[in-house]
């Protein structure tokens, strides 16, 4: 029987259309039948200079289906080139021209040779989620627009992350990472949000090491940098959220770039007085049991649920329940991720679930005995379950229907004070 | 089971009338992946061809003496007379043009209006404006229904 998926946290591959909208004068043509369109197109995104619901689409119908619509596709791309101011033109593919075999990658082609800024990224619904609608776009981007470059810019490092507007945070993390790798002394470089455009993807290929903070995402694009423009990659699989994890975060970097030990160390101290200054001031708040639940889960994709489970074992002293990562994780990493989770500090392990079902999430949830009111940090779906259960919520992953975030963040020391601060806010409404 | 597709053809060969230029269709009857002519049906409304002759005929509407005629949307005025909105041929009616291949499945011609389109599109007939020779428009026409009729994937690799 065929599998019915209740709650899904993400969209299909085609999403990724908000992947080329995070970057700046970049736009989507998008080669899919305009229902795909109209439902992807969301009213966030765009990296601000073009609306996030404006962007050219071929529209096929029934005639393209039959007939092939490789004629519509050109005629969109020469008129989108007249017409459009951009940077950089992003052809993404729906299912329908996939399963009937429009040669897309011809077409575009065609462009490419006459030096057009125009690539093209197969994202059909079928060949998996936006996570991997994602890095679709970015292999597209090093397969047709780079090239290796000899000359290496001293300190230059891409930073990869999550996928932007999939991931509420993404803003504010990609600018809180870039300080914090500026702050010892390396030039980050990243390619999307505010100013992150062309110019920025043309640097890619100086640096001296792609630096990817994420589970999963984009560890095949870092493979593939290193094999095509041979930049080395260090892999980071945890989100630092926190003094601990991002004093850890910037050793690593640290040591792996070859930057001074005691720069690293002074920018840490610097960090983590101020860090526990706040926590100090605060701390009856922490230690009044009543406040805060015993016991908490996260509902999220990897980067979060990982991410906010360290934080909240290491630097909170909570203690973690099931935690379900919701992003449809790739099986060959799920047992690398789950190593994550059971390397926690004080010898404590958290169990995690890859589960996409959000019926199956629920239930575990309402089974599960946490010692009193929980805590739960997930999508807006978890709201009702926690409200069932009279549970601490905190609405912190796709999709969001209860928050505003315009460049809020829960990366490095300062995210991990906010993310303190959201929630000891929901917390003390409970008394208040 | 058998189905009616209309041809907008002059030579019988390419697919070269828009739908408001011809004067009749050719009917192929279509089952499975096979297909053969069945008639030439005559659609050309007798009110329209009284406009073409008299000048004066059509009403006050504008476009409906033209070259381009009915169904193409551009050729079709508003107004009285020659009405828009359901096509053209009179007041509110649909044209016999158009209800004259109600019972075919699908219309291939080189263009075609708007009204047309919406007109054909209440009766759930499909139309496909292309520029071919008629064998390969009925190939991949038949090839699509065939597919879709038996639930098979329309993936291009499996045949």
């Amino acid at each position: 029987m065929a599998k019915l998926l209740d709650k899904q946290r993400y969209k299909c591959a085609l999403g990724a259309m908000q992947t080329v909208q995070a970057i700046d004068r970049a736009i989507p043509i998008l080669h899919s039948g305009p229902g795909c369109a109209q439902k992807l197109s969301d009213s966030i995104g765009s990296s601000g200079y073009f609306s996030p619901n404006i962007f050219p689409c071929t529209s096929i119908n029934e005639k393209d289906v039959v007939f092939g619509g490789v004629k519509k596709l050109d005629t969109t791309i020469e008129n989108a080139l007249k017409v459009i101011d951009a940077d950089l033109f992003v052809v993404l593919t729906g299912c329908i021209p996939e399963i009937v075999g429009d040669d897309t990658g011809e077409v575009v082609s065609r462009y490419q040779e006459d030096g057009k800024p125009v690539v093209y990224a197969s994202t059909a619904g079928f060949k998996g989620n936006n996570y991997k609608g994602h890095e679709q776009v970015i292999d597209a981007i090093i397969d047709q627009f780079l090239e290796k470059s000899e000359e290496k810019e001293k300190g230059l490092v891409n930073i990869w992350a999550d996928v932007p507007y999939q991931d509420l945070f993404w803003l504010g993390n990609i600018k809180e990472l870039e300080k914090l790798i500026a702050e010892i002394g390396l030039t980050p470089n990243t390619i999307f949000g505010y100013k992150n455009g062309i110019d920025n993807i043309r640097k890619i290929p100086k640096a001296e090491f792609n630096l990817l903070v994420s589970p999963w995402v984009s560890l095949t694009n870092v493979k593939k940098m290193e094999r095509k423009l041979g930049i080395p990659y260090l892999h980071y699989p945890t989100l630092p959220i926190g003094a601990y994890e991002t004093s850890k975060f910037l050793r690593t970097v640290g040591e792996f770039a070859g930057v001074d030990k005691d720069k690293v160390e002074e920018v840490i101290n610097e960090h983590e007085n101020y860090y526990y200054y706040l926590i100090e001031r605060y701390a009856d708040l922490f230690l009044e049991t009543r406040v805060m639940a015993k016991q908490f889960s996260v509902v999220a994709d990897a980067q979060y649920a990982l991410g906010i489970t360290k934080f909240l074992v290491n630097d909170l002293g909570l203690f973690p329940a099931k935690q379900f990562v919701v992003d449809d994780t790739p099986k060959q990493y799920r047992d690398k991720i789950k190593e994550e989770f059971e390397n926690l500090n004080y010898g404590i392990k958290a169990e995690v679930s890859f589960e996409t079902d959000g019926y199956k999430i629920h239930n575990e949830i309402r089974e599960h005995d946490y010692h009193g009111y929980p805590l739960i940090l997930g999508s807006y779906y978890e709201k009702e379950v926690t409200g069932e259960l009279d549970g601490h919520y905190l609405n912190i992953s796709w999709p969001v229907q209860d928050k505003v975030v315009l460049d809020d963040f829960y990366v490095g020391y300062t995210g991990g004070i906010r993310l303190i601060e959201d929630i000891y806010s929901v917390a003390v409404q409970r008394f208040n | 089971m058998s189905y009616k597709i209309a041809v907008a053809t002059s030579d019988y060969i390419n697919v070269d009338e828009t739908f408001g230029q011809a004067k009749r269709f050719i009917i192929y009857e279509a089952d499975g992946k096979n297909f053969k002519k069945l008639e030439e049906r005559d659609v050309e409304d007798d009110f329209v061809a009284e406009c073409k002759t008299s000048e004066t005929g059509c009403g006050t509407g504008g476009g409906c003496g033209s070259e381009t005629g009915c169904g193409t949307g551009g050729g079709c005025g508003s107004g009285t007379g020659c009405s828009g909105g359901s096509g053209c041929g009179g007041n509110g009616e649909v044209s016999f043009k158009i209800s004259s291949l109600f019972d075919c499945r699908a219309i291939v011609c080189k263009k075609i209006g708007v009204s047309a389109q919406k007109q054909f599109e209440k009766k759930a007939i499909s139309y496909f404006d292309v520029s071919c020779t008629v064998e390969e428009a009925l190939d991949k026409i038949t090839f699509y229904y065939d597919r879709i009729d038996n639930h098979m994937s329309l993936r291009y690799k499996t045949d």
